[in-house]
């Protein structure tokens, strides 16, 4: 299991269309992802909960990976939180 | 039953108020009213805000009349209208859609919901009425002018046979003459049908081809179409009114029926081709018939009653005149007066009748006119008024006193004691076609004729004054609001996404488009999940399914619904996330579980397309992946 934080930077934070573009990429890979804001945490792949953790620009969540590909899964995911988020 | 006379206002009010500040006006209207949640719905006419309110007790009138930009108020037929002005109302409008989160509504929809608050009874009372006070203006004037003409040409013999009076005769009696036309269209437009198919409808009932009604006599019959199993009498519908309302009735319902059934590709065609031809059909082969079978008996009824019975007979002919004038039987009267004026006394009786009723119309609309405070009404009720002392009563009956009834009953009252008055004191006529003050050139005794028209229309006048109050539609809502502010939530009928897990609804009215046609590459690409576009035609989205909401955007323009393993996500206009929530209004929250049909987000089309983004709802099934035997598009 495999974790990193990350701070949002994106104006519109992880909403509709980036957290689908999420939910392709995670499905590339075996591991589950979670994303986790404060207390709350929610798998990645369930593009509803994740929009309705409601996470703006500035927020810190982080991101867990765990599975049997999560050495890989990890840098792309991290990766593509940069990218993206 | 203080209806609308918006049309009055399109020239009563004019001016527009420059300086308004909308956003304020419409701000402090919301304030006034109780706020938003206490609109059910609105929508605006030319001149008017109009209004549905839940509960009338958090109205603040007073308050509500000196809101800047509020030229008035009043309430009638269940709603709350504010006279606003022309070119104003509209963004006043916008901005209490915005201030409020209420949903635009069409007019209708604002009257349907009034309407749905009154008995059946009244609704049917207030149909005419509905259809009548958009025309008025052009019946008003015909009104007047066809008086004045006629009782000119009745005064100066000369004037009758020149060139002018034969222009002016014209001008004057257009309006009459193809009156069915006008109630045509006016009756699509209250029933919802296409105004121009109603016009149709009302230019076949009056068509040249057929003969026109006003000639019929009984050595003068219309010719017969033999269709093998029912026969078409060649016969037109001048001056009728109710056939028409019902020809036009039969038909919007016919109309948005097959509007329904018929596949779109060829709707265009087929829907108006069927709908015409039932309607003509029907109208000519039922409608027809019955109303001349009753107009032969009305017309024999009158003969009977008024030349055999005496003086009971007027009285009772002269309570029925006016309904006849209602059920557009009244011009064939000519006939008995033409047979009278032929037969064995030589002399017209029925005619001081006709004016009793006539005059007594007058009376009662008179009176309204005076003892009213709308100004609007009283802009209505005094040129009506006066027609109808000429003897022209449509717009005095229909504009005013049918639609309040207090006023017609008096007026049939006060007719039936000037026609018993008449018919005593053996009033007649030489000639026959005039009745009211244009009377008094063909009657044979212009003293009692006087005082016969005065008793009508006294009596009327006084029994109005007495018993017709301008009314307050208000008292009755206090029992009504409960239900009304609960309204049943209707299923949308159309499905957009089928899967093995269950059917998504329609969540918002449009035109439904594929999901790769929805214009943002990302939707469009169906990464998030496959799935329909909405190009909305409304302004409300309601829940696709019985289920819970995933999801709530922040920014109150998205929301997610989830039921048997479906996540659908419902996403209005594209970037709209950028608007911050400005021209959205989410009523529900995560959690919630709702029915189908429930009203979920409120949007204003307006305010997307002011931020300048698309306005097309996305309906992605967002595990579409997950999910077996998933099938799009409207069905």
């Amino acid at each position: 299991m495999k974790s990193f934080e990350y701070v949002i930077t994106d104006p519109v934070g992880i909403h509709a269309r980036p957290a689908g573009i999420l939910v392709k990429e995670i499905k590339k890979y075996a591991s589950t992802v979670t994303v986790a804001k404060g207390e709350k945490s929610v798998n990645a792949l369930k593009l509803m909960a994740l929009m309705g953790m409601g996470i703006k620009q500035g927020d810190t969540v982080k991101v867990t990976v765990d599975g049997a590909d999560e050495d890989t899964a990890f840098a792309a995911i991290q990766d593509f939180f940069k990218n993206n988020f | 039953m203080n209806d609308d006379v918006s049309q009055f206002d399109l020239f009563m009010e004019g001016e527009k108020n420059m300086a308004l500040d909308y956003r304020k006006c419409a701000e402090e209207i919301a304030a006034n009213i109780g706020g938003g949640s206490n609109v059910i719905s609105a929508a605006h006419c030319a001149t008017r805000l109009r209004l549905v309110i839940a509960d009338n007790g958090k109205v603040n009138k007073a308050a509500l009349e000196n809101v800047d930009g509020v030229k008035g108020m009043f309430e009638s037929n269940g709603q709350l209208q504010l006279i606003i002005g022309t070119g104003t109302v509209n963004k006043v409008y916008d901005e209490f859609l915005s201030v409020t989160g209420a949903s635009a509504a069409s007019k209708a929809d604002v009257k349907a919901a009034a309407a749905s608050r009154m008995p059946l009874w009244k609704k049917i009372l207030k149909t005419p009425g509905d259809v009548f006070v958009p025309i008025l203006p052009a019946i008003v004037a015909s009104g007047l002018m066809m008086g004045l003409v006629e009782a000119l040409a009745k005064a100066i013999p000369s004037f009758a046979e020149s060139g002018w009076f034969g222009f002016l005769d014209l001008v004057a009696n257009t309006a009459f003459a193809l009156l069915p036309i006008l109630v045509a269209v006016s009756a699509a437009r209250v029933f919802g049908g296409n105004i121009f198919l109603g016009g149709v409808i009302g230019m076949m009932m009056v068509h040249p081809g057929l003969m026109n009604a006003w000639t019929v006599s009984p050595t003068n019959q219309p010719a017969v179409w033999n269709l093998g199993i029912f026969k078409i009498s060649q016969v037109g519908y001048q001056g009728h009114v109710i056939p028409v309302i019902l020809a036009v009735l039969l038909m919007s319902t016919v109309e948005k029926w097959l509007h329904k059934k018929v596949p779109e590709m060829i709707d265009l065609f087929v829907t108006p081709l069927c709908t015409v031809l039932i309607t003509a059909f029907a109208t000519f082969v039922v409608i027809g018939p019955i109303f001349s079978i009753l107009e032969n008996w009305v017309l024999k009824g009158a003969e009977w009653l008024v030349t055999s019975t005496g003086g009971i007979g007027a009285l009772i002919m002269g309570a029925l005149y006016p309904w006849t004038v209602v059920m557009g039987l009244h011009h064939m009267y000519n006939v008995i007066e033409a047979g009278m004026l032929s037969g064995a006394l030589g002399l017209n009786i029925w005619m001081p009748i006709a004016s009793a009723a006539n005059f007594a119309q007058f009376g009662a609309c008179l009176a309204v006119a005076i003892k009213c405070r709308n100004a609007k009404l009283k802009s209505v009720a005094l040129p009506s008024s006066l027609s109808a002392s000429l003897g022209i009563t449509e717009p005095a009956i229909f504009g005013v006193n049918f639609r309040f009834m207090k006023p017609f009953i008096a007026g049939v009252i006060g007719g039936a004691v000037g026609a018993l008055f008449g018919s005593l004191t053996g009033l007649g006529a030489t000639t026959y076609g005039v009745t009211g003050i244009p009377g008094l050139l063909a009657i044979n005794n212009v003293p009692i004729y006087c005082i016969e028209l005065l008793i009508a229309a006294g009596v009327a006048f006084v029994i109005t004054s007495v018993i017709w109050k301008e009314e307050q539609p208000a008292v009755a809502p206090a029992a009504a609001a409960p239900a009304a502010a609960a309204p049943a939530i209707e299923a949308p009928t159309v499905s957009v996404i089928r899967c093995a897990n269950g059917t998504v609804l329609q969540p918002v009215k449009g035109n439904v488009i594929p999901y790769d046609k929805i214009p943002d590459d990302t939707f469009a690409s169906g990464v998030l999940g496959v799935g329909v576009g909405v190009e909305p035609t409304d302004e409300t989205v309601v829940a696709p399914f019985d289920g819970e909401i995933s999801s709530v955007a922040e920014s109150k323009h998205a929301v997610g619904v989830s039921a048997n393993d479906m996540e659908l996500l419902i996403h209005v206009g594209v970037d709209t996330v950028n608007m911050n929530g400005d021209g959205f209004t989410c009523l529900v929250k995560e959690g919630d579980k709702v029915k189908a049909g429930q009203p979920l987000i409120r949007f204003s089309r307006a305010k997307i397309k002011a931020a300048g983004y698309s306005d097309t709802v996305a309906v992605l099934l967002t595990n579409s992946d997950d999910l077996e035997g998933v099938e799009i598009g409207a069905k």
